[in-house]
Order: structure tokens, then C-alpha cells, then sequence
């Protein structure tokens, strides 16, 4: 019997194994999402069999040294001889025991993080994992199928052998190998959904494994922890530390109760399976999961719509005439799946971007300038459209139809548009995208409006212009497109010229226009300053100018008028003696003129002697005026 | 046996259920579907509803999207009439027209249909351009602009390819973004910074010119102002001139003490800065130092 379980282990193993790897295959090659997640599963269901295999192994050595050692201690009396130590009598035993002490947690942490890593891995992929191949569906199917029936038959056999006493270690690969045929039957369901046009419940399915994937691992690491602080009862055998509960329960429902009721009795070490509440829920479980049910299905018989929504009621897949267009507030309707509501946030102001999207990252400061980046590169988009193209009045006339030169500029546009939903019905009903159509329709008309209009116009004093009429073609263009929507607000506070590159700094050129047309402001305001001064000092001037004539003109009048009268009295004086009178004058003009001059009288009867004067320029006596003499030279000079 | 009666409700619940989804379906308001039976077509459906059929695999419904569906194209590049490169990204809305068609065409696969869709647009996008100046997209003079009518004859040429063919009818088309390929770019580039430095020089020059002409205008006011201010005086000193000539018919009376007085006036000036005078002891009344102190005494008594 032990040899025949030990070869159910070895088979078990390999069959998970086979399984998995082609479960795997499978799904590869049906691009179900559901049956490579479900891979993992019975991979991960493979290393539990293995090691389960190998601890019964080491159990089965156990029990044959311990018949061996008994049968020993009967033949021999005398004991003296296996009086060693333990260890050296039990080698089986003490393998046993390493192998729990050691192995056991060891795996089950490595368990923990391959489960762990493998729903992280799994979450990431299923969000860009392809549809169901619907070619390969029926073929998938057939060989899910297959999986499944080999699965089920093999782990009913194990769950039914594990039951037996001592057999135990059978039960972590039975829970798996069950587990394992449920997943390849949902498989084989998804695959059959997905042939008759429901491909994404495999996806949604798949997500749900990871999820069931996510708490076997929590679980797992539970229960290392938890392992640490069980109380330890003496001759009672340890649970399995990598036996999930929640594969067993998963893979027999109906076991629910009693796995609850085994785990509470294992970990508080008394027999809480046992008392009155457990045991009424374990007989009113069916009933409390249906009221549970009719209760889930009766609330589906009204609904409640928030302040900022509005519903869509359809019943039978129609709307449902004047109770169409729910408003918020409580209302009742047939139970699913007669009637059915859509929920709309309709009163919300929505918003969308057409352009360049600002870069929360590079918009962290409080000034936002041309020359500095401040919007997210568009993958793929980033190096080929630096911007949106627009029209030039000036380029455009410089530009031949023979010559290559583009005659248009760029733009850097990032155009918010707010809208609000005005009519459910032809938003939800007419057009399968409404708000990608919406973001195209404004996305056109920005485009349109951009090719027609001059660049120099739209960013100064166009702007504001630009933006109403902007947002009115967009309205119009969603009227016809009978959007059902209000086009509240079209912003075009960022539109400017690009940044350009390293080499070509174009928004940096357009601000040093700004900078050239101060300059030639303040320069005409200089030469303004200079007429203003210079004007005014020189009518200044001409009137002092003038002023000093006039002074001139009256000081020569008065004189000569003065000169007249005197000489009429110079004449009287002359006339009475005229050789004294000249002489009187010429003495006085000389005495008066010749008083501060130098003067060198030379009295000297000799002429034949020659005289040498010396005219050189001294210091001025005024100079020397100025020059305060020390007291000592004073009075010196004074005494002389 | 004794059975559970909610067991047995359960049970019944679950086999209403079943059957319902077996031989019924609903077609929703935005939806058209097709029922085939063993594989062969039987009939569309167009108006929602709940509507029969034979459980699969007898009949087997297939169902559709039939609103308008938002179809966008990635950037191409395609090249003007004028030989001017342009990169262009258009949309467009299409729509289930025949399911029955649509079914048999694409195996009920939307993104197939949008696939050999993309095809068709790409190539009338390709082929209208070709036919247009650059200028008839971009231009400031909506007279030559011909974006409007690019995008009617675009969708025409698409609406002519899929008709009756596909089970799709194409209602909208739209140019959504215009742009250059990166080396037109860089050249538009420079040519907007080369517009600029233009400006710029311009603005600088401009402003030399006029704080020129502002500066050589005050200079010409200022000067005229002095130089009308200069004639006025020599006028004014002209006149006084005239006035003062009047006094001077007082000196014909002697003549000759006009002219020593005027001489004697002139020795005065002509000595009133610094000057050296060498003098001869004849020169009165420096004669008075000939023959010491004596004679001049004696000659005082006598």
C-alpha cells in the first residue's frame, strides 16, 4: 500500500508537470490570457507535489527503521547493545526531522515570493495581453478539456487516498491537481465565450486568478508567520507549512466548513469546530449564500444616481422611452438583466488637450516661459511634430510657387477645451468613441483655423479672438457630428513659437525682438531727452546773447553822450591855456597809467655802455600775496 | 431520499436561467447582430430588443457595434503638387452599414475592417494631396486655401472604395494634424529665427535713424536760435552805434583836443596790463632826475 501511494506521488508530479508545460503550450498558442495564468498555478502545484513526494519518502524510511529497530529490540534481550544516541539508532527519523525543521520553511518562503513574483509578472503582462485567437479556440477548448478530465479523475483518486490515515502528504498535490482541472475547464469556458464574441471575459477571468494567486501568497506567508507562534501539543503532527488551505477549498467547495473548522482547531489548539455558532453556520451556509444572492439580485431593482450623474435606463437592450435619461436621485427599475443602467458623468465638466500636454514634472514653476521646456514629449511624436504648422502673411508673400521653402511657421499649441454632456442619448447612442471623437473634431478644427491665420495675428492681439472663434467651430463641428455636448471653454493661454533646438533658438529670437524694439524706444526717448535740453540752453543762450547787446548799445549811447558833455567843458579849460592844460593831461594819464607798471629809468649819461636788463617773468606779486609768511620771516623782514 | 426544498428551487431558478440565455439574447440600442444557423446566414437584426433563437449549436448570433466608430490614422509622409514634403495625420468616422456583409467580409473582426480601412484611407490621403500646392492647405488668403475642399475629395475617393464591398459606410474624414518632417523642421527653423534676426535689425536700425534725426533737428532749432539771436544784437550794437555818432558832432568844435584826448584815452589802455616802460631821463617828468636832487631844488626856488 505505502509503495502503491509513493508511486500515486511520483505520478501526481509528473502529471502536473506534463500538464502545466502544456497548458502552457496551449495557451501560447490559443493567446488565452486565462489558461497561461492557470499554467502557473499547476506549475506552482508541481514543486508542492515534488516536495510533498520527497517528505513521504523520508516518512515511509521512517516507519521502515522503525519496524526494523522493533523487530531488533525483540529478538535481543539484551539492550546494552543500541544503547547509543539517538540520533545514531534514528538516522531516518533525524533526516525527517531536518527536512521539516529546515527545508520545509525554506521552500515555503521561496514559494511565498515565486507566488508573489509571479502575480506581479502576471499584472503587468495581462495589461497588453492579446485577445483569444478565435481560429485556435475550438482546438484549445478540446485540449483544456482533456486537461481537465485528466486532472479531476487523478486528484479525486489522491483527495480520496489522502483521507486514509497517514497518507496525508497526498493532500497538497490532490488540491492542486483539482484546482487545476477547475482552471482548465474555465479555460475550455472562456475559449467557447470567446468563439461566440465574448473574448474579454478570458481577460477578466485572468485577472481574477492573479487575484485568487495574490491571496494563495498572502496566505503562504500567513501561515510562515503564524507557524512561528502555534502552540505546540505534544503528539499532535504538524501541518503541512506549504499546504494551501485556499487550493483545497478552491478545489473542493463543499469541504468549506470543515477546512475552516480545521484551520481554527489547528492554530488556537481547541476545538472551536465544535461550538453552537459553528455549527449553525455550517448547516445555514447554503441557505445564508441564497438570501445572500436574492438579496444581491433584488438590489438590482433600483438605483441611485449621484449629484453630478445621469443614468441611462435600457430595458431589453432599448431605452426605456421617458425614463430613458435618469436624473440623480432613487429610482426603481426591473431587476437585471431586463432593465439595465449606464451610468454618465454628464454634469461634470470634462476636459481634454489638443497639442502639446503639460509636464506636471517640468511645470513645477511659477513662471512659465518660452525658452524653458514645459510640456511632455509625445512618444513617437516628440522628434517629428515640434509643433503645429501656421500660416505666415510675410513668409507667404517672400515665397515663389517655384522655390522649396515652406511658406509656413510652427507653433507650439496646448489648447485646453471644457465640455459638458448636454444630451445622454446622442452621446452614448450616436458614436461608439464620443470622447475620441470629440478630441479629433477640436484636434481638425484647431488645425484648420491654424493654417489660415497669421502667426504674428494669433499670438497678440488675435488671441483672445481666436480662442471664442475656435471654440464656436468646435460646437459646430459637434453639433453636426450630433455630439450632445456643450463646448464651455477653449483656452489658447499656451500658444507659442517653439522652443527650437540647441543650434536654432527660435522662442529666444522672438523674445530678442521684444528686446530690439525696447532698445529702439529707449534710443528715440534719449534723443528726445537731448532736443528737450538742447533747445531751450540754446534759446537760453540767444537771450543772453541778446540781452549783453543791448547793455552795450545803452552803455555806448550813454558814453558818447557823456564824452560830449565833458568835452564841451574840456574845451572852456583849453581854450583858457592850451599848452598847460595838454601838458596837466598828459602828466595825470601818465602818473595814473604808469603806477602799477615796472618801470626802469635809466639816468645814465654813458652811452657807449651796454645795458642788460633782465625782463624774465617772475612770480606775480599777487601770487605772492596769497603766500602767508612765517612769523619768524615777518618780524625778520619787519626789523630791516 | 428527502430533498431540500431550497435545493430544489435553487435548481429550478438556475434551468429558467439557462434555458432563457439559450434561447434568447438582447440587442442593445447601439448594437445590429446577425443570426446564422449551422454556419449559413439566416437574418440581421437592426432594431433592440430581446429577441429568440435556437440555442448554439443550432443558431449563433453574432453582434456589432453599429455606431459611428472614431478611426485614427498615425502620422505619414506624403509629398504637395509643389514638391513640398508634408507629414499628415488624418480621422475618420465609419459605421456598420451591412451586418451581413460586414460579417462576411471580416469575419465579424472590427480592428480587421479598420485594418484594410486604414489602407484605403492611406492610399486616397496619398493620392489627393498629390493633386494640391501646399498653399492650397496653408494660406493666409482663404480664397487660395483648399483644406475643405482636400478633405470632402478625400473622403469621396474612400466612400467610393468601400461602398457595397465592406458592409461599412464611411461618414466623416478629417485632416487632424499637419505637420514637417525633423529636417524641414530644423530649416523652418532658422528661417523663423533668421525672420526674427531680420526684425530685430530692423528695430535697432529704425531706432539709431530716428534718435539721429531727432537729435540733428534739435541741433539745427538750437542753432538757427542762436544764430537770429547773435543778428539781433549786432543789430541792437549797430543802432547804438548810430545813436552814439550823434553825441560825437561835439568834437568837430576842436579837433585836435579830440584826437589828444582820444591819443592819451589809448596810451591809458593800451598800459593798464602788465608792461615794462624803459624810459630815457629826457622823458618828462623823468628830466626832473637829470643833475640830482640839488638842481631840481634850486631851480624850484628860482
Amino acid at each position: 500500500m505505502e509503495r502503491s501511494i509513493q508511486k500515486i506521488g511520483v505520478i501526481n508530479w509528473i502529471i502536473l508537470l506534463v500538464v502545466g508545460a502544456g497548458s502552457a503550450l496551449v495557451g501560447r498558442y490559443a493567446a488565452t490570457a486565462t489558461g497561461t495564468v492557470g499554467a502557473a498555478f499547476v506549475g506552482i502545484g508541481f514543486l508542492v507535489a515534488v516536495v510533498s513526494y520527497f517528505q513521504m519518502r523520508l516518512e515511509e524510511r521512517e516507519r521502515v527503521e522503525k519496524l526494523e529497530y522493533e523487530e531488533l529490540s525483540k529478538a535481543r534481550s539484551s539492550a546494552t547493545l543500541f544503547r547509543e544516541a539517538e540520533a545514531d539508532t534514528f538516522p531516518a527519523r533525524r533526516s525527517r526531522e531536518q527536512f521539516e525543521k529546515y527545508l520545509v520553511p525554506l521552500f515555503t518562503a521561496l514559494l511565498f515570493l515565486l507566488q508573489g513574483g509571479a502575480v506581479w509578472w502576471f499584472w503587468k503582462w495581462l495589461g497588453k495581453a492579446a485577445p483569444p485567437k478565435l481560429d485556435h479556440a475550438p482546438m484549445a477548448m478540446a485540449l483544456y478539456a482533456l486537461f481537465a478530465l485528466i486532472l479531476f479523475l487523478l486528484g479525486k483518486y489522491s483527495s480520496g487516498l489522502s483521507r486514509l490515515d497517514g497518507q496525508r502528504l497526498l493532500r497538497p498535490g490532490a488540491g492542486y491537481l483539482i484546482l487545476g482541472a477547475c482552471i482548465c475547464f474555465l479555460v475550455a469556458g472562456t475559449e467557447a465565450a470567446a468563439f461566440f464574441g465574448f473574448p474579454k471575459i478570458d481577460l477578466f477571468i485572468a485577472y481574477g486568478l492573479c487575484v485568487v494567486l495574490g491571496l494563495t501568497a498572502v496566505e503562504t506567508l500567513i501561515g510562515l508567520v503564524l507557524e512561528i507562534y502555534r502552540p505546540r501539543v505534544k503528539g499532535q503532527a504538524a501541518r503541512l507549512l506549504y499546504e494551501s488551505r485556499l487550493i483545497g477549498l478552491l478545489g473542493q467547495p463543499g469541504g468549506l466548513i470543515t477546512t475552516a473548522a480545521q484551520a481554527l482547531d489547528y492554530q488556537f489548539g481547541f476545538k472551536v469546530s465544535e461550538t453552537w455558532v459553528f455549527k449553525f453556520l455550517k448547516e445555514a451556509m447554503l441557505l445564508i449564500i441564497l438570501l445572500q444572492l436574492g438579496a444581491l439580485f433584488l438590489s438590482t431593482m433600483f438605483v441611485i444616481i449621484e449629484p453630478n450623474e445621469q443614468g441611462l435606463l435600457e430595458h431589453f437592450g432599448r431605452p426605456a422611452g421617458a425614463r430613458a435619461v435618469l436624473e440623480p436621485g432613487f429610482h426603481f427599475k426591473w431587476p437585471w438583466p431586463i432593465d439595465i443602467v449606464y451610468r454618465y458623468q454628464t454634469r461634470q465638466i470634462q476636459s481634454f488637450i489638443v497639442g502639446e500636454v503639460p509636464d506636471p514634472d517640468l511645470d513645477k514653476d511659477r513662471t512659465v516661459l518660452w525658452t524653458r521646456p514645459h510640456f511632455k514629449s509625445k512618444e513617437g511624436e516628440g522628434s517629428e511634430m515640434p509643433g503645429m504648422l501656421v500660416a505666415s502673411r510675410g513668409q507667404i508673400a517672400r515665397t515663389d510657387t517655384n522655390e522649396k521653402a515652406v511658406p509656413a511657421n510652427l507653433l507650439t499649441v496646448s489648447i485646453p477645451f471644457q465640455y459638458q454632456i448636454t444630451n445622454l442619448l446622442a452621446w452614448v447612442y450616436n458614436h461608439a468613441n464620443s470622447d475620441e471623437l470629440l478630441q479629433e473634431l477640436a484636434n481638425r478644427e484647431v488645425v484648420r483655423y491654424l493654417v489660415n491665420v497669421d502667426m504674428e495675428n494669433i499670438m497678440s492681439s488675435g488671441r483672445l479672438a481666436a480662442a471664442e472663434e475656435i471654440r464656436r467651430r468646435v460646437q459646430a463641428r459637434a453639433n453636426e457630428a450630433k455630439l450632445g455636448v456643450n463646448i464651455i471653454f477653449a483656452g489658447l493661454q499656451d500658444i507659442h513659437p517653439p522652443l527650437g533646438n540647441k543650434r536654432t533658438p527660435v522662442a529666444a529670437a522672438f523674445e530678442q525682438v521684444v528686446s530690439a524694439v525696447q532698445q529702439k524706444q529707449t534710443n528715440h526717448l534719449y534723443a528726445l531727452a537731448y532736443a528737450a535740453e538742447k533747445i531751450p540752453s540754446a534759446q537760453a543762450e540767444a537771450t543772453h546773447t541778446l540781452a549783453q547787446a543791448r547793455n552795450a548799445a545803452v552803455t555806448k549811447v550813454a558814453l558818447a553822450e557823456a564824452e560830449a558833455a565833458r568835452f564841451a567843458n574840456q574845451i572852456t579849460a583849453y581854450e583858457a591855456s592850451p599848452s598847460v592844460y595838454t601838458q596837466r593831461l598828459r602828466l595825470d594819464t601818465l602818473a595814473r597809467s604808469l603806477e602799477p607798471v615796472r618801470k626802469y629809468v635809466l639816468t645814465a649819461t654813458n652811452t657807449q655802455d651796454i645795458l642788460i636788463l633782465n625782463l624774465e617773468e617772475k612770480i606775480r606779486p599777487d601770487l605772492l600775496g596769497g603766500v602767508i609768511a612765517p612769523e619768524d620771516v615777518k618780524s625778520a623782514t619787519t626789523n630791516k | 431520499m428527502k430533498r431540500n426544498p431550497i435545493t430544489l428551487i435553487t435548481a429550478a431558478v438556475l434551468l429558467v436561467i439557462f434555458v432563457c440565455m439559450l434561447f434568447t439574447f438582447q440587442v442593445r440600442q447601439t448594437e445590429v447582430a446577425v443570426v446564422t444557423t449551422f454556419g449559413e446566414y439566416s437574418r440581421s437584426i437592426t432594431e433592440p430588443g430581446l429577441k429568440g433563437r435556437l440555442p448554439w449549436p443550432i443558431q449563433k448570433v453574432y453582434e456589432f457595434d453599429n455606431r459611428l466608430q472614431t478611426f485614427e490614422r498615425k502620422f505619414d509622409e506624403t509629398i504637395t503638387k509643389d514638391q513640398k514634403n508634408l507629414v499628415i495625420a488624418v480621422y475618420a468616422g465609419w459605421r456598420v452599414a451591412d451586418p451581413r456583409v460586414f460579417l462576411e467580409s471580416f469575419n465579424g473582426d472590427m480592428a480587421k475592417a479598420e485594418q484594410k480601412l486604414e489602407e484605403i484611407i492611406r492610399n486616397a490621403k496619398s493620392g489627393i494631396i498629390g493633386r494640391y500646392n501646399f498653399s492650397d492647405l496653408i494660406s493666409t488668403n482663404l480664397a487660395e486655401l483648399k483644406f475643405d475642399q482636400i478633405e470632402k475629395e478625400m473622403l469621396d475617393a474612400v466612400q467610393a472604395q468601400v461602398k457595397g464591398t465592406y458592409g461599412i459606410t464611411v461618414d466623416a474624414m478629417g485632416i487632424k494634424q499637419l505637420g514637417l518632417p525633423e529636417s524641414i523642421t530644423s530649416i523652418v527653423f532658422e528661417r523663423m529665427r533668421a525672420e526674427r534676426q531680420q526684425l530685430i535689425a530692423t528695430y535697432q536700425s529704425e531706432g539709431d535713424r530716428d534718435a539721429k534725426n531727432i537729435r540733428a533737428d534739435a541741433d539745427a532749432k538750437a542753432n538757427k536760435i542762436l544764430a537770429e539771436a547773435s543778428g539781433e544784437a549786432k543789430k541792437v550794437l549797430g543802432e547804438a552805434d548810430a545813436k552814439a555818432s550823434e553825441y560825437y558832432e561835439a568834437f568837430r568844435k576842436k579837433p585836435e583836443l579830440a584826437i589828444f584826448l582820444m591819443q592819451l584815452n589809448a596810451i591809458e589802455q593800451s598800459l593798464k596790463d602788465r608792461a615794462y616802460l624803459i624810459l630815457g631821463p629826457q622823458t618828462p617828468p623823468f628830466n626832473l632826475l637829470n643833475g640830482a636832487a640839488g638842481d631840481s631844488g634850486s631851480s624850484l626856488k628860482k
